[in-house]
């Protein structure tokens, strides 16, 4: 029976990947992915988070180093509820994205991509339309690009100089939040061009919600700002009369089953997320695949 | 048979009469599902953001829509964000200058309270800082504190124009991120609190490619157009130009056809008549395929729509105080 059991556990190593997701800020990987990163953990892969910029904004009444060093730990509990074994920040300020040099914020997650080698990458979907925070469109488009030159040898020489080689990562996952009315809209069926993928997550939703809850800085200032519009136009939220944990962790919950109820809609699924996905098939053009 | 200028406009030849609208204007995207008619959002103020002094007045700006909310008692000022100085015929500096006058003039029409006109270099802002211009909107949305901003769409596909691109995105991020305390936290000193703009109209140029894909028609009086005809003219600078009927009645001549409503103007009295007519036209258009007597077409981004997993739930809990 242990030697079964070992067996069992070689088998699942020997099985288990390597995901690295490219994140800008604490929460949108948790919101958009984090059932599915959860599921997979789980399974036995090794997860790694690079959090590009630094939260430092979304707070309430706290001043920017606070809210970055808080939202910094939060993010640490978040990763952990959901079995990422790492988290890697480069420290951007948050919203300030648009005023880093592309090729800069590109080259800083190649290198990782090169250090890590993952067979799996998640990144923000940078052509998700109405996605208010633009950060998550800049790290998209430079993480994108990233996965590509990571690939490529004549890309930040140095990096074969001290033996971080070049790695093709084979799988990759856009994630966003569903927001874009036209994200379900099929992509043209060219090669190379990841198509819409939903992905039951009603397994891992406790362990979601766990991650969720854990940003208690950034969904406090969610829960405030709620009430804060709602008060200076007359209206309240029963649930947000008094704003404390309790209340907080009970509007994440509704906020995540609304997501997962949203993402499920015509799939057989009660809880989903979405994603569009390019698998291993993605590097063989359409015309030789079969 | 003489067909009312406002219906519709008559080329009439010895064997053919055609209506003219087909020449004038730019083919309709292929019809699109019908649209719900979008009430006015709860508020009083509502800010402009454009890049350039006409952008409010063309097919696809909000002019018949600001002239309908200020009827509607809400307050409304324009931002014009670059000088427009290339758009002209009399020189930069003249240019800018006669533009902006007739900024002033054209939002008359639309009952717009005041031109803020911030004055970066026309159809150079690919070249400027996000932040900066960001900055800028961050300040009067937090001065002005908006319940509507109507701006470019950070989505939109083929704009060629590098203003009309960063205008968006710098609106479209200013919008929510001046409700941040921590973005630009010194603006507090000077007694601005932060104010997240619950609602925002984007809208696309209809001409290059799919644009964007609109989600509410805003329904507009007869009354509505031709403030928006008034405005749209007002910017005689650019939209003046008595070549424009000239060469419209030259091509007619040349197939023996003409337009019997044009007949003794001059190419100037002209050349208003046809622009006023392609704004009836247009709004008569869109207002036909989304079942109004006229109308305007946008993104309309909600107040909760930002929270896609809280929206629902807070569209049906909320109550009043
Ligand atoms: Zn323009």
């Amino acid at each position: 029976m242990k030697s079964l059991l070992c067996l069992l556990a070689f088998a699942a190593a020997a099985n288990s990947k390597t995901i690295l997701i490219v994140t800008a800020d604490a929460a949108d990987f948790v919101l958009a992915a984090g059932g599915t990163i959860a599921s997979m953990t789980a399974t036995g892969d090794r997860a790694i988070l690079l959090r590009v910029a630094n939260d430092d904004k979304n707070a309430w009444d706290l001043a920017p180093e606070q809210a970055a060093a808080r939202t910094s730990a939060e993010c640490e509990q978040a990763a952990r509820a959901l079995g990422i074994e790492k988290v890697v920040s480069l420290g951007y300020r948050e919203g300030e994205l648009g005023g880093v040099s592309p090729t800069e914020l590109r080259d800083r997650i190649a290198f990782h991509i090169r250090l890590l080698k993952p067979d799996v990458l998640f990144i923000p979907n940078p052509y998700a339309e109405y996605v208010e925070q633009l950060d998550r469109h800049y790290t998209g488009m430079a993480a994108e690009e990233a996965r590509h030159t990571a690939a490529l040898r004549n890309h930040q020489p140095p990096l074969a100089a001290i033996g971080v080689e070049p790695h093709v990562t084979r799988e990759l996952y856009y994630y966003a939040q569903p927001v874009d009315p036209r994200r379900r809209e099929p992509e043209a069926a060219a090669t190379f061009v990841p198509q819409p993928k939903v992905v039951g997550i009603e397994a891992a939703f406790s362990k979601k919600l766990r991650a969720a809850r854990a940003l208690k800085t950034i969904q406090t200032a969610a829960a405030m700002r709620i009430r804060q519009r709602l008060e200076s136009t007359g209206r309240r939220l029963p649930l947000l009369d008094t704003v404390n944990e309790e209340s907080v962790n009970k509007l994440v919950e509704i906020e995540l089953r609304g997501l997962a109820t949203l993402c499920a809609k015509d799939f057989p699924y009660k809880m989903a997320e979405e994603f569009h996905y390019a698998g291993p098939e993605y590097q063989v053009p359409a015309k030789l695949r079969r | 048979m003489k067909i009312p200028a406002s219906e519709t406009i008559r080329i009439a030849g010895k064997r053919r009469v055609y209506h003219a609208c087909a020449l004038l204007l730019a083919a309709w995207p292929a019809a699109a599902q019908k649209l719900p008619l979008g009430a006015n959002p709860p508020g009083r103020t509502v800010l402009i953001i454009q890049s350039h002094h006409d952008d409010h007045t063309w097919e696809w700006g909000f002019g018949g829509f600001i002239a309908k909310l200020t009827g509607a008692g809400y307050t409304a000022y324009f931002v014009r964000t670059t000088n427009d100085e290339k758009d002209s015929a009399v020189g930069w500096g003249r240019g800018d200058e006669i533009n902006h006058r007739e900024s002033v003039a054209a939002t008359r029409f639309l009952g717009v309270k005041d031109v803020i006109s911030l004055n970066w270099r026309n159809d150079h802002m690919d070249s400027v800082p996000i932040k900066e211009v960001r900055e800028n909107y961050i300040l009067l949305i937090r001065k002005l504190r908006p319940d509507i901003v109507m701006t470019w769409n950070p989505w939109g596909h083929y704009d060629r124009n590098p203003d009309h691109r960063k205008v968006a995105r710098a609106a479209g991020e200013a919008a929510w991120m001046a409700g941040l305390a921590n973005v630009h936290p010194e603006h507090r000193a000077a007694g601005l609190e932060p104010h997240r703009v619950p609602f925002v109209y984007y809208t696309q140029r209809s001409d290059y490619g799919r644009g964007h894909a609109p989600n509410v028609a805003i329904e507009l009086t007869e009354d509505h157009v031709r403030r928006k005809g008034e405005a749209f003219f007002a910017h005689n600078n650019v939209r003046g130009s008595p070549a424009l009927a000239k060469s419209i009645r030259s091509r007619l001549d040349a197939q023996g056809l003409e337009i019997p409503e044009l007949g003794g103007l001059t190419d100037e009295q002209a050349v208003e008549k046809l622009q006023k007519w392609s704004m009836e036209s247009w709004s008569r258009q869109v207002g036909e395929q989304h079942g109004a007597k006229y109308a305007e077409v946008f993104y309309f981004r909600d107040e909760w729509d930002h929270l896609p997993g809280l929206a629902k739930y807070l569209r049906d809990n909320v109550v009043k105080r």
